[in-house]
C-alpha cells in the first residue's frame, strides 16, 4: 500500500477531463492534492514490494503499483484521499475525498475549502513560513502513518516538477528534508516525468514494467556526486557527477535483445542524487 | 568585482534599449514575451524543436518570425517545419554531437556568430527551458553552467512567469524596479552550497551557507518599501555559482 501526495499544478489523475462513475471531473491547474490510497480496485492491487534489504535500497517496479491507478480511473473502487489542496473538481463523488488538506492556505479557493469542510475532511492550517505546504504536508502525513500503524511502502506525489521553478526546486528540497524524516521512499511524478532522490549508497531500480518511458538521468542537485552504474546505455564508472562538469540527462536503458527483459538499473552514490525518469502514461 | 545586473530584466521593457541575442527552446512560447523580445534581439534561433514551438506560435504572420538559424541534431523538429524555414533561407545546422545538448549548442553557435559579425550584446535571452521533462529542465540550468565558461554575456532563461540566471562567484547588484517583477524571487545553490550575503529581499541572507537538504530560499519577495519609494537592488554575494530565480508580470505594469 501507499501514501499518496498531490501538489501543485496539472493534477496528474485529471489530466485530461474523465468519466469516474459517471460524474464528470476535470482538474484545474495550480491547485495541490493529495491522496492516500487505501484499498484495492476491482482488478487487483500490484504492491510495491517492501524494500527489506538494509544494505542496498531494492525497490524494483517503482512505476507498476501507481500508473493502473492513474491510467484508468475506472478501475478506482475505494479510495481514501489525504489533500494538501484540493484542485476546483466539477464534480465530486465520495470516492475522491482527502484524509486532510493542510497548508497556509493562500492557495485554496474559499469555494473549495468550504466544499471539502463540509465534507468532514480535516483542514489543517499550518503557519510556519520556514517550511513549504508540502513538507508541511509530508510531516502530516507521516504522522498519521505512525499514529494508524499503516504499513506503507512508498510516498507518491503528484505535481511538484513544473510551473513556478522557485517551487519546483523547492519540491526537491522537500525530498532531501524526507530523508531525514522518513525512511520511506518518497517519489515525485508529475505528466511523464518522475524524480527521486537517491540515499548515499547501492540502489537497484526495476524498469521493466512496461510504464518506463525511453528517457532516464542522474541529477547532482545539491552537491558532487561520485556515481557508478549498470544499466544505462551510458553508464558512470566512478565519476563525479557536479553540475558545471558532468550532469547525465537524455540517457537511457542498455539495450537487450528483442524479447528480453530491460536488467534492473544499479546506482551507487556517496551523496544524495536525484534520479528522474520518464514514464509513459498507458501500460503498454 | 560587481556585475551589475540591473538591466537583465528590461529586456522585456518595450521601452528599454537592450540588445539582446534569442534562443528559442522546445516549451511553449508565451505570445507576449515573443513579441517584446524578437523585435529587440539581434539574431535569433531556435534549437532544435523550438523551430516547432515557432512555427505555431506565429501562425498567420510566419514570415516576420524568421529565425537565423535552426541548430540541433534535429530529431524533434517536424519535416514540414524544418522544409518551411529551409525554404524561407533560414539557416539549418545539424550538430551531431552526442555530448552536449541542443541548448548548449545553439549557445555556442550563437556566440560564433556574435563574434563573426562583431555585435554588441547586452543579454542572451533564452525562451523555455524550465518545465517539461524534468532532465531536460536540469540540462538548461548545466547549459548555464557552461555558458559561465563561454562568455561573459548574461544567459537568462524565461518561460511563462519565471525567469533563472545563474550568478557567478562574486558580487551582484540585480535592478528590480522595473515594473516587470512578480512578487517572488529565490536563490537556488543547485551545483553545491554557496556561502551568500543578500540585501533587498525580505528574508536576507548574512553570510549563510545554501544548501539542498540544509537551507534553499524559496518563495522569497523583495524588502518592502515605503509607498511611492523605489524598490532598492538586489545584491548578492556567493563564493559559487548560484541560481536565482525569480518571477515575472508578462505585461508592463
Amino acid at each position: 500500500m501507499f501514501a499518496l501526495l498531490c501538489f501543485s499544478i496539472n493534477l496528474y489523475i485529471c489530466r485530461k477531463p474523465c468519466e469516474l462513475d459517471g460524474a464528470r471531473l476535470s482538474a484545474t491547474e495550480n491547485h495541490p492534492v493529495s491522496f492516500h490510497v487505501s484499498a484495492s480496485s476491482p482488478g487487483g492491487v500490484t504492491l510495491l514490494p517492501r524494500c527489506t534489504d538494509q544494505r542496498t535500497d531494492t525497490c524494483p517496479n517503482v512505476v507498476s503499483p501507481l500508473l493502473p491507478y492513474i491510467s484508468d480511473l475506472h478501475s478506482f473502487s475505494i479510495l481514501t484521499l489525504y489533500l494538501c489542496h484540493s484542485p476546483s473538481l466539477s464534480v465530486l463523488t465520495s470516492s475522491f475525498l482527502p484524509d486532510y488538506i493542510s497548508g497556509d492556505f493562500d492557495s485554496i479557493t474559499p469555494e473549495v475549502k468550504a466544499f471539502y469542510a463540509d465534507k468532514g475532511c480535516e483542514l489543517i492550517e499550518t503557519a510556519d513560513q520556514d517550511l513549504t505546504d508540502y513538507t508541511k504536508c509530508l510531516v502530516k502525513m507521516l504522522e498519521e502513518i505512525r499514529r494508524r500503524k499503516l504499513q506503507v511502502d512508498t510516498i507518491v506525489t503528484l505535481g511538484g516538477l513544473a510551473g513556478r521553478f522557485d517551487q519546483t526546486m523547492a519540491s526537491v528540497e522537500t525530498l532531501f528534508h524526507a530523508q531525514s524524516m522518513t525512511q520511506l521512499p518518497v517519489l515525485i511524478i508529475q505528466e511523464t516525468s518522475l524524480a527521486y532522490l537517491l540515499r548515499p549508497g547501492i540502489h537497484r531500480l526495476g524498469v521493466n514494467t512496461g510504464l518506463e518511458g525511453e528517457w532516464c538521468s542522474l541529477i547532482p542537485i545539491g552537491g558532487p556526486c561520485q556515481t557508478v552504474t549498470t544499466g544505462l546505455k551510458w553508464n558512470l564508472d566512478n565519476q563525479v557527477l557536479q553540475f558545471g562538469t558532468l550532469v547525465s540527462t537524455s540517457n537511457t536503458y542498455e539495450p537487450t535483445a528483442p524479447g528480453s527483459p530491460r536488467k534492473p538499473v544499479t546506482v551507487t552514490t556517496d551523496q544524495p542524487l536525484l534520479w528522474s525518469m520518464g514514464l509513459h502514461i498507458h501500460e503498454k
